[in-house]
């Protein structure tokens, strides 16, 4: 335990800078690294990423770790496990965290496996307990019916992947000073037994979920795919963008990237609208962290209303078209 | 002395028996040979309890072939029948008295043989008026549901020939003898009369040539007929097979697929046409393609692909296909259901029996329906999406309704009316069987309570399951899915067993269908009444009085399960008079000829075809014609079904539907 | 090909939320009475993916389940749905046990089953959520893991993956043996087939305990537990809905979206 000192983030780099969940775990780190006393360090793997160390440390970090090897620049699972648990083994930082992305999901269990310490997944909040200085991760279980609290005593390091857009991004300071190091860890390509062949963007026509401040979601009460053009029709209008639930997409009506809840995305844009949904929690756990939810379904009792601000009682085929012209009407005065 | 020399005037008329005879045994054998085309099938019991089936028999030959009740509710086709039947009939009868009397050398004299002549002559009068009807309808007035071959037409020009012919000889013999030699006998032949005053100005050798010659021309087309009959098995052949179904015809309950077994197995419902029962592919032949189930049937109504009359037609083909021993496709896929009939066609059925009540030779089409449902469901995992979904869930949480357990559990409703919930151990006699509907479904579960609350106010003693209540299985039943029904038959069975259940009043007709008459064959003993049922003898008894005037115009719906399944249509009437100053104005479409709300054979989950009209909405505007405040029924699936379309059409304020016991509910006296 | 199966029995995640609660002291949920346990979603959706392949490539399918007896439900149903054979884990020992204990559990009956060419996983079990066991017990057998996918095939000998991304779909190609994690994307799973059912009644489901397996006390001594929880908690959830009326729903729509301006 005493061996192990430091907080340690995986980053992840989007368009050639540090990725939003990074920032916001820059934040996070920074904290927990305060209470404890100790380090703050990153590691950045891809070509370039040395550009980023100056950033990394402006937004908190004392260390930045870069290992740049052109075999980094897209997630390779076998590479960045190698690299990361290399890093690990040699630095032993007490926390390790990650985002709980697609890369997250797949990167934070290898590790763990790899390393042996303790992990807990898609967090809602960290904290230090101060009698016992281990790390707690507060995550949603059930479906978000309840939420666990966690702690790793004595396996190390202790990780946990942390929900994005629930802790705000960390604050930037160009006068910070910090070490940027580089990482020499040949990765011998014949070893990594897992290929990329292909990237099949979905094209996502207007904004994307996760940045959206504005979430419209159809559930399986919409009735069909045709249908989901009223959906579309209202997050247009309101500049927002689509979602939908878990069935939604199994029937294939809506692609899954625009899956909301437990195994989908979790967003928490200003305003969340839930159109013939019931709101069960696989799904609300996805969009709890919205300002506001407006829940529109002719079923009173559904479960929706009970985490909604607003809501209407009535079938959306009846509401949607009125709400979506009258929007259009107030935002062109 | 009135008599007539059978055979005058006919040289060598023992020629005559031996042809019927060759032709008689020519058909005979053409019979055997269809026979074996049946036996083709698997087997089917219906010759155990012979003697109520010999019963039944005569009472239907009485009603249904001699009184033709299932024809005459359409005065055109069942006139035009009666008359083809009835003057068929009676020739043939005259035809045998003759050959008999012949046989005997006992000729029919005096008044007997006037009386005889002249019910001939009228006999051949209203056939040919039955022709006339007939050929009239099929060529001129073509209605929609009857498909014309060119048998159709031989058939109508042989009967029409076969009656002129005759009046022919007649005239001719008349001519020659009776006009001449006893005038006072002729008036009992008028149509002879007639054709004998015609030829009466040719000379004797004329009319004795003419006689002899259409004597023959006539004896030749009936006997070129009977084997033309076991050739083609022309639409003739109905004559005496439609007869042999409505004798094998089954008295038991409609609808009922026979069970499978689950542990031994090998065929899982019908993938060949060798799967069916040989009563089923009789059923095939004894179809006389009127067209009657076509114009019935809700789904061909409303813009589906499915007819009756096509299906059992579909699969006469498919069956004379398999005599011909068509070689089987290469890779042995199973092709009874694809081109014809389609995978559509099977799914679009509501199994709510129309078609089977309207069928004169009962034709038995539902089950044949379920049969090739089993098949699609169980062996080759084939059915609408909808369905499986449906499936899936009766599966993992023993009900129907995916999705509606988020919100309510099974035994939620009982804590709302403060009901006792059979627990371990506990004996009880009467159990009030909610249903997954009326318990999870928040419109149903309205009824459910107002009944729970009805019967508490009567006195009536009983238990609910609460969350022990797993699905009767109807559903998956009905959509082919036999294996979890049985297995739910079976878990509740062993429920009802446990707590010494003797009787279970449902509120569903579907679940008092299935629980009354299939839960039986595996095992079930027990008395199943519907809550319609009980309430009408509770009126009866005094024990609840409707005291409440009720100022609605109501119009009441027969649902298909409680109608026309179980014969249940006068009680809930008589619940509904008994309201004060209620008006109460029925359908045109009513009672055994109801038209489905579209809920039934897993409808309300799967989906009706997209771009067809729903059936739900065409039956509404049935409701909307009697001019009613208020659509009455007294089941789960026809409430929701009502409810959806009134809302669909937007007139919410003008019409409301109820479940019977609501009305029941709201007119008791207030203790 | 050979196929193993790891499927979870869970608390029906489709309760009311109203009626889910937990033991504080025990940190344990307390089912409703009435509402059978069910197979976690997205392992049915594995043991889908599996019996995909088995259509296409042939080979036998391997289940097996940590849990109590009443797992061996979840086991026939994946029987019933084309599986071959299955097994139940169930002792004292497994209980309680986190992501790690588990992983061991599941390795150690793998290795009793002998050879296998692909383990298949859900990506999280419909209870605990975490996502963590397949990616262990990859890296346990030593065998490469790919999460989240959506389609699975056999090419060329090498197994090819569709996987769930954030903003699309990447198709992979790892060798075998391999792990790979199912996601609900998978699609449907099928119903069991008259066949499936009539096979998985009669089949006898072995239950394995720690001994059959050869699990060694320590990886399943709670005290060598990686993660443990320290408390389980209902979060508050005041339900304070504004309801929007209006005549018609067409009016309430329209006082919906003056709402709803007003608070952008």
């Amino acid at each position: 335990m005493d061996t192990h000192k430091g907080v340690l983030i995986c980053g992840e780099i989007a368009k050639q800078k540090l990725a939003p969940v990074t920032i916001e775990l820059l934040g996070i780190g920074r904290k927990l690294a305060n209470e404890l006393g100790e380090d703050l360090s990153i590691l950045l793997m891809g070509s370039g990423t040395s550009g980023l160390g100056q950033e990394a440390i402006a937004y908190g970090a004392d260390k930045v770790y870069v290992a740049e090897d052109s075999l980094l620049d897209n997630y390779n699972s076998d590479a960045y496990t190698q690299v990361a648990a290399n890093l690990c083994r040699k630095i032993l930082p007490s926390i390790m965290l990650l985002g709980h992305t697609d890369i997250g999901c797949d990167l934070a269990p290898r590790l763990n496996g790899r390393l042996g310490g303790g992990l807990a997944m898609d967090c809602l909040a960290l904290s230090i307990d101060p009698s016992t200085r281990f790390l707690v991760s507060t995550r949603p279980v059930y479906g978000g019916n309840a939420h666990a609290a966690m702690v790793t005593r004595s396996a190390r390091p202790q990780m946990a992947t942390l929900r994005p857009k629930t802790v705000p991004p960390a604050e930037r300071n160009d006068g910070r000073q910090g070490q940027v190091i580089v990482v020499e860890d040949k990765i011998d390509p014949s070893a990594l037994r897992i290929k990329v062949i292909e990237r099949i963007k979905e094209e996502v026509e207007g904004v994307k979920l996760e940045d959206a401040e504005v979430v419209v979601s159809g559930g399986r009460g919409i009735g069909s795919a045709q249908n989901f053009a009223m959906v579309k029709e209202l997050a247009h209008v309101l500049g927002g963008a689509v979602g939908a639930t878990r069935p939604v997409c199994d029937e294939g009506w809506m692609p899954a990237t625009l899956q909301v809840g437990q195994s989908g995305k979790a967003v928490s844009p200003k305003l969340y609208i839930a159109v013939a949904l019931s709101g069960a929690m696989a799904h609300i756990t996805g969009c709890l962290g919205s300002k506001y939810i407006v829940a529109i379904n002719k079923d009173k009792d559904a479960n929706i209303f009970n985490v909604a601000s607003f809501g209407i009682v009535a079938d959306y085929k009846e509401v949607l078209p009125a709400l979506t012209a009258k929007i259009k009407e107030l935002k062109s005065i | 002395m009135p008599s007539r020399e059978i055979f005058w005037n006919i040289p060598y008329n023992f020629l005559l028996y031996i042809f019927a005879g060759i032709s008689v045994v020519f058909l005979a054998y053409c019979i055997y040979r269809r026979v074996k085309v049946w036996r083709l099938g698997k087997p089917e019991d219906r010759t155990s309890n012979i003697g109520k089936r010999i019963g039944i028999f005569i009472r239907t030959t009485i009603t249904d072939i001699f009184g033709h009740r299932r024809f005459l509710s359409e005065p055109y086709p069942g006139i035009m029948h009666f008359t083809l039947f009835w003057g068929f009939m009676i020739l043939l009868l005259s035809a045998a008295i003759d050959a008999i009397s012949h046989f005997t050398n006992h000729l029919l004299r005096g008044t007997p043989y006037l009386w005889f002549s002249l019910i001939s002559d009228i006999a051949g009068f209203v056939l040919l008026i039955g022709v006339i009807m007939a050929i009239y309808r099929r060529y001129v007035m073509k209605p929609k549901r009857l498909n014309t071959f060119a048998d159709d037409g031989v058939v109508l020009g042989v009967l029409a020939a076969v009656a002129v012919t005759g009046y022919m000889i007649e005239g001719l013999r008349m001519a020659a003898t009776e006009i001449i030699q006893h005038p006072d006998w002729a008036g009992w032949s008028p149509g002879g009369l007639v054709f004998a005053k015609a030829f009466s100005g040719l000379d004797t050798n004329t009319i004795l040539l003419l006689h002899r010659s259409f004597w023959w021309f006539h004896s030749v087309m009936v006997i070129g007929m009977i084997c033309y009959i076991g050739l083609t098995f022309s639409k003739f052949q109905h004559i005496f097979v439609s007869p042999l179904n409505v004798f094998f015809r089954s008295f038991g309950p409609l609808g009922t697929p026979a069970p499978i077994d689950m542990d031994k197995a090998e065929i899982l419902g019908v993938g060949d046409i060798k799967d069916f029962t040989w009563k089923q592919l009789l059923d095939l032949d004894a179809c006389t393609n009127c067209g009657r189930c076509q114009d019935s049937c809700p789904a061909w109504a409303t813009g589906k692909p499915l007819s009756p009359r096509k299906l059992v037609q579909d699969l006469k083909v498919h069956m004379l296909n398999a005599t011909n021993k068509q070689e089987m496709p290469p890779d042995n896929l199973l092709t009874l259901v694809g081109k014809a009939p389609t995978e559509d066609e099977i799914w679009a059925c509501t199994t709510c029996g129309a078609c089977q009540e309207s069928c004169p030779v009962y034709v038995e089409h539902i089950v044949k329906i379920i049969d090739l449902r089993r098949n699609l469901v169980l062996a080759q995992n084939k059915m609408p999406e909808t369905a499986q979904l449906m499936l899936r869930n009766m599966q993992s949480r023993g009900n129907p309704w995916a999705g509606v357990q988020a919100m309510r559990l099974r035994s939620d409703w009982t804590n709302e009316v403060g009901l006792k919930v059979l627990g371990d151990g506990d004996q009880v006699d009467t159990l009030f069987w909610a249903g997954c509907t009326g318990a999870l479904v928040e419109r149903n579960v309205k009824a459910t309570l107002s009944l729970a609350r009805v019967l508490k106010t009567a006195g009536v003693d009983f238990g609910v399951l609460g969350d022990a209540e797993t699905c009767c299985g109807d559903p998956a039943r009905r959509a082919g899915y036999e294996f979890q029904f049985q297995m739910m038959a079976e878990q509740n069975l062993e429920v009802f067993k446990n707590h010494g259940i003797k009787q279970i009043i449902t509120s569903c007709p579907h679940c008092f269908n299935t629980l009354k008459n299939e839960y039986p064959k595996y095992g079930g003993d027990f008395k199943v009444i519907h809550y319609t049922q009980l309430i009408a003898d509770l009126i009866q008894q005094g024990k609840l009085k409707l005291t409440n005037k009720l100022n609605s115009k109501l119009t009441y719906h027969d649902p298909c399960y409680l109608g026309r399944y179980n014969g249940v249509y006068q009680q809930p009437r008589k619940i509904l008079q008994n309201i004060p100053a209620v008006k109460i104005k029925e359908m045109g479409r009513s009672q055994n000829k109801s038209f489905c709300c579209g809920g039934g054979g897993g409808h309300m989950w799967i989906e009706e075809q997209p771009g067809t009209t729903k059936i739900n909405q065409m039956r509404i505007e049935d409701v909307i014609k009697t001019g009613a405040d208020t659509v009455v029924t007294a089941c789960p699936y026809c409430l929701q079904m009502f409810e959806e379309s009134i809302e669909h059409k937007d007139i919410q304020d003008k019409l409301k539907a109820l479940d019977l016991i609501e009305i029941v509910e709201a007119t008791m006296k207030q203790s | 090909m050979n196929i193993i199966v790891c499927v979870k029995q869970v608390l029906d995640p489709e309760i009311p939320p109203a009626k889910f609660k937990i033991d504080t002291e025990t940190k344990k949920v307390i089912p409703p009475l009435g509402v059978p346990p069910v197979i976690s979603v997205f392992d049915e959706r594995a043991v889908e993916a599996a019996c995909r392949l088995k259509d296409k490539n042939k080979g036998k399918i391997t289940v097996i389940s940590m849990g109590t007896a009443k797992a061996s439900d979840v086991v026939r149903h994946a029987l019933s749905m084309g599986a071959d054979d299955g097994f139940v884990l169930d002792d004292a020992a497994f209980e309680n046990l986190d992501s790690f204990g588990t992983a061991y559990v599941l390795s150690k009956a793998i290795k009793k089953i002998g050879t296998y060419d692909l383990v298949l996983c859900g990506r999280q079990a419909a209870d605990w959520g975490a996502g963590e066991v397949g990616s262990i017990l990859a890296e346990i057998l030593g065998i490469p893991v790919v999460t989240l996918a959506c389609n699975i095939e056999v090419v060329d000998n090498k197994l090819r993956i569709k996987r769930i991304v954030k903003d699309g779909l990447e198709v992979l190609e790892a060798p075998m043996p391999g792990l790979v994690t199912v996601s609900s994307e998978i699609g449907l799973p099928r119903l069991p087939g008259g066949l499936g059912l009539m096979m998985a009644r009669r089949k006898v489901i072995p239950v394995w305990k720690a001994q059959d397996i050869g699990a060694e006390a320590s990886p399943l001594d709670k005290a060598n537990v990686h993660s443990e929880v320290t408390s389980l908690s209902i979060p508050s959830r005041k339900s304070q809905c504004e309801m929007i009326t209006g005549a018609t729903p067409v009016e309430a729509a329209v006082n919906l979206a003056s709402k709803i301006v007003s608070l952008m």
